[in-house]
């Protein structure tokens, strides 16, 4: 540089660039060590524990390579473990998760409307966020609170049951590997709805990016609001949609009272993370599922927005 | 001058009124547009009241069947209201709960994990939405890793690695993430202010930069005050996400005394399984579960309703958008 030729005794000077990086990288030195410790290392400690035999000492832990042996029995030789729990628990999930992000869509979209009392309802629709724990919930269920008569007496007049014979129905429409994933979701039905309350608060906070001028332009046009609702609001939220939806299979999935991830103890523990490991590609296949029905359900949409 | 036009003799034109009275109720009710008119709002307030009740229909449960005595339980006509409060159920949840002490470690460690993941989510978060740091796009990538994964799958390390370093039965496992930005669903928080910070306007820094202050000035005494709405929804969500776990303290705390909450009422049901096996059932088995479910869960509605307020229109304005 001139200046050191000029003057050997001024020090180098950082280049801006430089400078920015060093701050930039002060700012995220604690999370980026905290996902070494804290994810990274476990995940590659658990990889490693899922190919082994572990065994806890007094002195310290014993890790045995044991290569696919863990991976061969959950998979191939002891399909109890896995697959009658998974499947009709996959089952369940592909209705609640529509029924989750669709009804989160409509109470977003009426909390909107302006009226009286829209704050009250506010506070009401957020409230299941404070309690959604697993025990309250999965105590309800058991009194048949979920339901959507609430678990009345079937033979008290005017409850949903007595008009109408779900379970007779369900069935004799849909084959018996369906018919009971089905059933337990129509009798858990109004806790599931307490599972979005925070895609509720998601989809209010989209809701207020698009911009208001093109409701109003709407408006002028003439168009009455189920044509709005279709052309303007749902297109909108489209990237909401996709976020919510990540969201609530991530959350149900990982419910620590799932039946699957409960197998898990400190018993075997290399058998235990196989099993953990088998469920997260099987959640990341999910997801991965979904992303590509989402791109190509979208595709002409977001060709459109260029 | 231009002949002023004289007064039309009034016609008692009956049809021409009807028609009017007509044309303005039907504005009344279907409103000049499909959603201004009382109908539509009528049919808002059905549907949001109907859905409301079915969304609370096992709170209120869950309160009315804590406090039913007795010959309460017994009485089929009694559904809703009951006939007198009995307070039996409440006290002896409260007893076997050991609420007192569960109360203050639920609180402790709540707060705890609250405080730390608002303040270093929030440095992370703005790193990522408005730093440099070389290998950005490739931490971008771990961040949405960290969101994806399951707990379960990285447990079993942790618990090895808690008990090599002698810490297992300790808070430290819980708290220790939450001091780097991660915990329980560290990584929805980091991305939660990322969107915030990414969405202010960069004119302020670029002000304060001109202005010779350094980034640390810039983020503590610019950038923070500046997220209050970020902070409280932060906040409040992981108070509530921690007080209600009972994942992580049934992982680390199982062999302690100290049990939050959370443990005590999941092993409330231990607890009445062997009192039925000793004693048989008893009708008051249900309202004591209800009691402790209402225990739990009465700090986090009182906490609630305080900042009910801010909550809300915080969300609004995180800017979780683009």
């Amino acid at each position: 540089m001139a200046t050191d030729r000029v003057s050997p005794l001024r020090k180098r000077r950082w280049s801006a660039m430089t400078l920015r990086k060093l701050e930039g990288s002060i700012f995220i030195a604690p999370w980026i060590l905290g996902f070494l410790i804290f994810m990274a290392f476990p995940l590659g400690f658990s990889i490693y524990m899922s190919f082994s035999n572990v065994r806890i000492l007094a002195s310290g832990i014993d890790v045995k390579p044991v290569g696919l042996q863990h991976y061969d029995y959950i998979l191939f030789k002891n399909p109890v473990l896995l697959y009658n729990q998974l499947i009709p628990f996959l089952k369940q999930q592909l209705f609640i998760i529509p029924i989750i992000v669709i009804f989160a869509l409509l109470i977003a979209i009426l909390l909107n409307q302006k009226f009286y009392g829209r704050a009250f309802f506010r506070v009401i629709f957020f409230l299941p966020v404070i309690f959604s724990s697993g025990q309250i919930v999965r105590e309800f269920i058991a009194q048949g609170k979920g339901e959507l008569d609430g678990g009345g007496d079937p033979d008290t007049a005017g409850s949903f049951n007595s008009f109408i014979d779900m379970s007779s129905f369900v069935n004799s429409v849909f084959p018996p590997s369906w018919a009971g994933p089905i059933q337990t979701v129509l009798n858990s039905f109004v806790i599931i709805l307490w599972y979005s309350g925070v895609q509720i608060l998601i989809f209010l906070a989209g809701r207020q990016t698009i911009s208001k001028s093109a409701y109003e332009a709407a408006r002028i046009d003439g168009a009455n609001p189920w044509e709005v609702f279709w052309k303007i609001t749902l297109p909108g939220m489209t990237p909401f949609i996709l976020l919510n939806t990540i969201y609530t299979i991530v959350d149900l999935f990982t419910f620590p009272t799932n039946p699957i991830l409960s197998q898990m103890d400190t018993a075997n523990i290399g058998r235990s993370s196989a099993l953990a490991w088998i469920y997260f590609v099987i959640i990341f296949l999910f997801l991965g599922l979904f992303y590509v029905i989402f791109s190509r359900a979208t595709r002409s949409q977001r060709a459109l927005r260029g | 001058m231009p002949e002023l036009p004289t007064k039309r003799k009034k016609t008692s034109w009956k049809p021409n009124q009807i028609s009017q009275y007509l044309l303005k109720s039907k504005f009344v009710l279907l409103g000049k547009e499909a959603d201004r008119g009382l109908l539509f709002k009528i049919f808002i307030y059905l549907l949001l009241f109907d859905t409301a009740f079915i969304y609370l229909n096992p709170l209120f449960y869950m309160i009315s069947s804590m406090v039913k005595s007795g010959p309460d339980i017994l009485d089929p006509s009694v559904i809703w209201v009951p006939k007198s409060i009995f307070l039996g159920s409440l006290q002896e949840a409260w007893t076997t709960l050991n609420y007192p002490n569960a109360f203050m470690i639920s609180l402790y460690l709540s707060t705890l994990a609250a405080v730390f993941q608002t303040v270093f989510c929030a440095v992370a978060g703005y790193a990522f939405a408005r730093l440099h740091f070389p290998f950005k796009k490739f931490w971008m990538a771990c961040l949405l890793l960290t969101f994806v994964v399951p707990p379960q799958v990285l447990i079993l390390p942790m618990i090895v690695a808690a008990n090599q370093m002698n810490l297992l039965n300790t808070f430290w496992p819980i708290i220790l993430p939450t001091l780097f930005g991660h915990g329980l669903k560290g990584a929805l928080f980091v991305i939660i202010y990322r969107q915030f910070f990414y969405t202010q306007p960069k004119e302020l820094e670029e002000a304060a930069y001109m202005d010779g202050a350094n980034v640390f000035k810039i983020f503590f005494r610019i950038m923070l005050p500046l997220a209050r709405p970020a902070i409280i929804v932060v906040f409040l969500f992981s108070f509530v996400w921690s007080w209600n776990d009972f994942y992580y303290p049934s992982m680390y705390l199982l062999q302690t005394d100290a049990q939050p909450l959370s443990l005590s009422l999941s092993q409330l049901a231990d607890y009445l399984k062997k009192k039925t096996e000793l004693e048989g059932p008893s009708i008051f088995d249900n309202s004591i579960k209800m009691a402790t479910s209402f225990l739990m869960i009465v700090p986090l509605i009182l906490l609630y309703s305080f900042t009910q307020r801010w909550f809300v229109e915080g969300v609004e304005r995180t800017g979780l958008v683009e």
